[in-house]
C-alpha cells in the first residue's frame, strides 16, 4: 500500500503542478456553477406585474379585483389598473408581463347567462407571465360558471325568482371544492445553485478520466512505466497507485466545490455524511471509467478522445447541463445508467431534505455501476501493465 | 551474478530472440551488440522482467526470475534507451521517486539521492525541473536514477543515443567506474567503438540469435587476416559494390549511404584491384580508409551486413 501511495502521491504532485488540472478541477466548477446560477437567479421566486383593464365597471370585475388582491396570489402578481392602449404597449415594452381585459357589460350578461369571455394581453417574450395569467382567467370563469350553475339549479328546484339576488351573493361566497394542490415530498425548494453546484462539479470532475488515462499512456510512451515496473513493485501496487491518484484528485475536487459553493454561494449539498458518501462513490466510478478507457485505448490520442466522448456524453444523459425533471421521460431513464445521473439525484434529494435514506439508493447504484465498469475493464487489462 | 539460458521471446510468429545464452560476473561489462531490430532491447527487457519469456531461464545473483516475486527485481539497475523521467519533477524529487519504489526512506533515501546527485554532477542543480536541463544533464539523471539501490547488475539500454560527444565520454567514464567498482553491467549498443571501449567480452546480436560472443580479442580473431576496408565513393555504386564482390580475397561487401564497407583478406593489398574496379564501372572514389580487424569487421565477417546497415 506504502508503494502504491508513493506513486499516487507523485501523481498527484505532477496534477497540482499542471495549471488545466487545477482550472477544470477547482476553479472552472465553482465559476460555470456560479454563472449558471446568477442566470437561473429567481426562477424560484416567480413575480410578475399584470395590468388589469376594467371596462365593465361592475360586480364582477370587482370580484375579480379582489380575489388578485386576495393572500395566496399577492406573492406572485403586482396588479395595476389600466386602459386597453397602455396595457397593450406595457406588455410589449416588457413593463408588465400580461394584462386581463374585462370588456363592457360583463357583469351584466354574465348575470343573464350570456355567453361572455375575459381577454389576456400576452407577449412571445414572456411566455410564463402568459400562461399565468391565462390560467388566472380560466380560473376565474370556472369560477362564475359554477356560481351561475349553483343559482340556476336553485332556480330550477323550486326557490323563489325574488330570492335570485340572495343566491347570487351566496353563490359568490363559494369557491370550488375540487382543487389540485402540488405538494413536493421534500422538505424545501430546490434552488438553482443548489443543482448546479452538484451538476458542474461532477461534469468538471469526469475530466479526471482523461487526466488518469493520459498520465498512463504518458508513462508508456516516456518510458516511466518501464522503470517503475522494474522495480521490486508488483503490476498491481502500480496500478493501485494510478487508480489512488485519481480517486483522490476526484474526491478532493467535489469537496472543495462542495465546501467553496455552500459557503459562497449558499448551494445545500444535504448532511455532510451522506453527501460525502455520494462523492466517494462517484469518484470511485471516475476511476473505473479511468481504468474502463485504459484499458479500451491503444494511444494517449485514442486515450484523450474516448475520455472526452465519456464526460460529453455521460453529462448530458446524466443532466448536468439541464434540470433533469425537465427532460423527456427516456432521458430521464437513461440518467439512471450513469453514475452521475445518479449522483446529481442523491444530491439534490439530500438539498430537499427528501429522507433520511434518500443517499442509499444513489450510493448503491453508483457503486454497481462502477462494479461492472471494473468488472469490464479488469477483463480487458492483460494488455496493459502485464504483457 | 547474470545467467540467461535459452532465452526466447516471439510477438506473434515474429521471433524476436531465439535462444540467447550468456552470463555476466561480478565486475564484468557485457556488451550486446547489433544493428536495431537485433532483439537487444527484448532480451533487456525480459531480464528486467518487463517481458515474459517464452522459454529459457533468467538468474540474477542465484535467484531464478520468475515473473511472480518481484524482489529480485531489487538487484537490478535499468536505465532505458528513452529518458525516463518526469520533466515536471525537479531532479531530487525524481530521484527520490525512485528510490522510494525501491524501499529507500529517511535518511537513507536522502543520502542515496545526494550521492548520485553528486556522481552525475547535478548537486547544484537538484531542485530544478529536469524539463530545463540539457540532453546530456537529462541522460546522466536517467542513468543516476538506476543507482541509487545500488544494484547488483546494471542494464543500461543505449544509454549514450542522441547524445554530444562531451556527454558520451562522461557517461562512458562512469560505466567504467561501476564496472571497476564490482557492479556486473550490461550494456546494449549499436556503436561498435562504444563496446570496444569498456566491455569486457561482447555479445553480437543478429535477427534474435546471439550469433557470437567472446573477449575484443576473442571475437577480432573470427576475421582474422581481414581488414576492413572504408570507401566512400560517387557514381553507380551498387555496381562497384557487385565488381568488389568478384575480386579474389573480398569477402564481404555492403553499400551504407554514400561508403561501401569492404572485408579484405589483407586490404592494402588489394586496394590496387579495388580502385580499377571503380574505374570500370565508372565510379570515382572520395575517400578509402584501411582498419584493422575490429568488431565491425566482425559484424560484416558473421553477417554479410554492417553494424548500422
Amino acid at each position: 500500500m506504502s508503494l502504491a501511495w508513493t506513486i499516487a502521491r507523485k501523481d498527484l504532485r505532477q496534477r497540482l503542478r499542471d495549471r488545466s488540472a487545477i482550472v477544470l478541477g477547482f476553479v472552472a466548477p465553482l465559476v460555470i456553477a456560479g454563472l449558471m446560477s446568477f442566470a437561473f437567479q429567481g426562477t424560484e421566486h416567480f413575480h410578475f406585474n399584470l395590468l388589469v383593464v376594467d371596462q365593465d365597471h361592475g360586480p364582477v370585475g370587482a370580484a375579480l379585483m379582489r380575489g388578485l388582491s386576495a393572500a395566496p396570489i399577492r406573492d406572485v402578481l403586482t396588479v395595476r389598473s389600466s386602459t386597453t392602449d397602455a396595457a397593450a404597449a406595457a406588455v410589449h415594452a416588457r413593463h408588465a408581463g400580461a394584462a386581463l381585459v374585462i370588456p363592457p357589460n360583463f357583469s351584466r350578461e354574465a348575470e343573464n347567462g350570456d355567453s361572455v369571455s375575459l381577454r389576456v394581453l400576452t407577449s412571445v417574450d414572456q411566455e410564463l407571465d402568459g400562461q399565468v395569467a391565462q390560467s388566472i382567467a380560466s380560473s376565474f370563469a370556472a369560477q362564475i360558471n359554477a356560481d351561475r350553475l349553483s343559482v340556476e339549479t336553485a332556480l330550477h328546484s323550486g326557490a323563489p325568482a325574488a330570492t335570485t339576488g340572495t343566491l347570487v351573493a351566496k353563490a359568490e361566497q363559494l369557491r370550488l371544492p375540487e382543487q389540485v394542490a402540488t405538494e413536493s415530498i421534500g422538505k424545501h425548494p430546490l434552488t438553482a445553485i443548489s443543482y448546479y453546484a452538484p451538476g458542474m462539479a461532477i461534469f468538471f470532475v469526469l475530466f479526471a478520466v482523461g487526466f488518469g488515462s493520459r498520465s498512463f499512456f504518458t508513462e508508456r510512451r516516456e518510458g516511466t512505466l518501464d522503470r517503475m515496473t522494474a522495480a521490486p513493485i508488483s503490476p498491481i501496487a502500480i496500478l493501485a497507485g494510478k487508480a489512488l491518484s485519481v480517486f483522490v484528485f476526484a474526491t478532493l475536487s467535489l469537496a472543495t466545490m462542495a465546501v467553496v459553493s455552500s459557503a459562497v454561494f449558499g448551494a445545500s449539498w444535504g448532511p455532510t455524511p451522506e453527501a460525502a458518501l455520494i462523492c466517494i462513490a462517484m469518484a470511485l466510478s471516475v476511476v473505473s471509467l479511468t481504468a474502463l478507457v485504459i484499458t479500451l485505448a491503444h494511444t494517449e490520442r485514442q486515450a484523450e478522445s474516448m475520455a472526452s466522448i465519456f464526460v460529453f456524453g455521460l453529462a448530458l444523459l446524466g443532466g448536468n447541463f439541464v434540470f433533469v425533471s425537465a427532460a423527456p421521460p427516456v432521458m430521464r431513464r437513461l440518467a439512471l445508467l450513469t453514475p452521475n445521473g445518479w449522483a446529481l439525484r442523491g444530491f439534490t434529494d439530500l438539498a430537499t431534505s427528501s429522507g433520511a435514506g434518500a443517499a442509499i439508493e444513489p450510493i448503491v447504484a453508483i457503486l454497481g455501476i462502477t462494479l461492472v465498469l471494473g468488472a469490464v475493464a479488469a477483463s480487458l487489462a492483460r494488455r496493459t501493465v502485464v504483457q | 551474478m547474470l545467467r540467461c539460458e535459452g532465452l526466447t521471446r516471439r510477438f506473434g510468429d515474429r521471433v524476436a530472440v531465439d535462444g540467447v545464452s550468456f552470463s555476466i560476473g561480478a565486475g564484468e561489462t557485457y556488451g550486446l551488440l547489433g544493428p536495431n531490430g537485433a532483439g537487444k532491447t527484448t532480451t533487456i527487457k525480459m531480464i528486467c522482467g518487463l517481458l515474459r519469456a517464452n522459454a529459457g531461464l533468467i538468474e540474477v545473483a542465484g535467484t531464478r526470475l520468475d515473473g511472480h516475486d518481484v524482489r529480485v527485481h531489487a538487484r537490478i539497475g535499468y536505465v532505458p534507451q528513452d529518458l525516463a523521467l518526469y520533466p515536471d519533477l525537479t531532479a531530487r524529487e525524481n530521484l527520490a521517486f525512485f528510490g522510494r519504489l525501491y524501499r529507500l526512506r529517511g535518511r537513507l533515501l536522502k543520502e542515496r539521492t545526494d550521492e548520485v546527485l553528486a556522481l552525475v554532477e547535478l548537486s547544484d542543480r537538484a531542485d530544478e525541473r529536469v524539463e530545463s536541463f540539457s540532453g546530456g544533464m537529462q541522460r546522466r539523471l536517467n542513468i543516476g536514477a538506476a543507482l541509487l539501490h545500488r544494484p547488483s547488475l546494471l542494464v543500461l539500454d543505449e544509454p549514450t543515443a542522441g547524445v554530444d560527444p562531451q556527454s558520451r565520454h562522461a557517461i562512458l567514464t562512469s560505466i567504467e567506474q561501476f564496472g571497476a567498482s564490482g557492479m556486473a553491467i550490461l550494456y546494449t549498443t549499436h556503436y561498435m567503438e562504444e563496446a570496444d571501449r569498456i566491455c569486457n567480452r561482447v555479445g553480437i546480436m543478429d535477427r534474435g540469435h546471439l550469433i557470437a560472443q567472446g573477449s575484443r580479442r576473442e571475437l577480432v580473431a573470427f576475421v582474422a587476416e581481414h581488414d576492413r576496408v572504408e570507401l566512400t565513393a560517387t557514381g553507380d555504386r551498387e555496381a562497384f559494390r557487385d565488381a568488389c564482390l568478384g575480386i579474389d580475397g573480398i569477402s564481404a561487401a555492403t553499400l551504407d549511404g554514400e561508403s561501401l564497407h569492404l572485408l579484405a583478406e589483407n586490404g592494402r593489398k588489394l586496394l590496387p584491384a579495388v580502385l580499377e574496379a571503380a574505374d570500370r564501372v565508372g565510379v570515382a572514389i572520395n575517400s578509402v580508409e584501411v582498419v584493422e580487424p575490429d568488431l565491425e569487421a566482425v559484424f560484416l565477417h558473421l553477417t554479410g551486413t554492417a553494424l548500422r546497415d
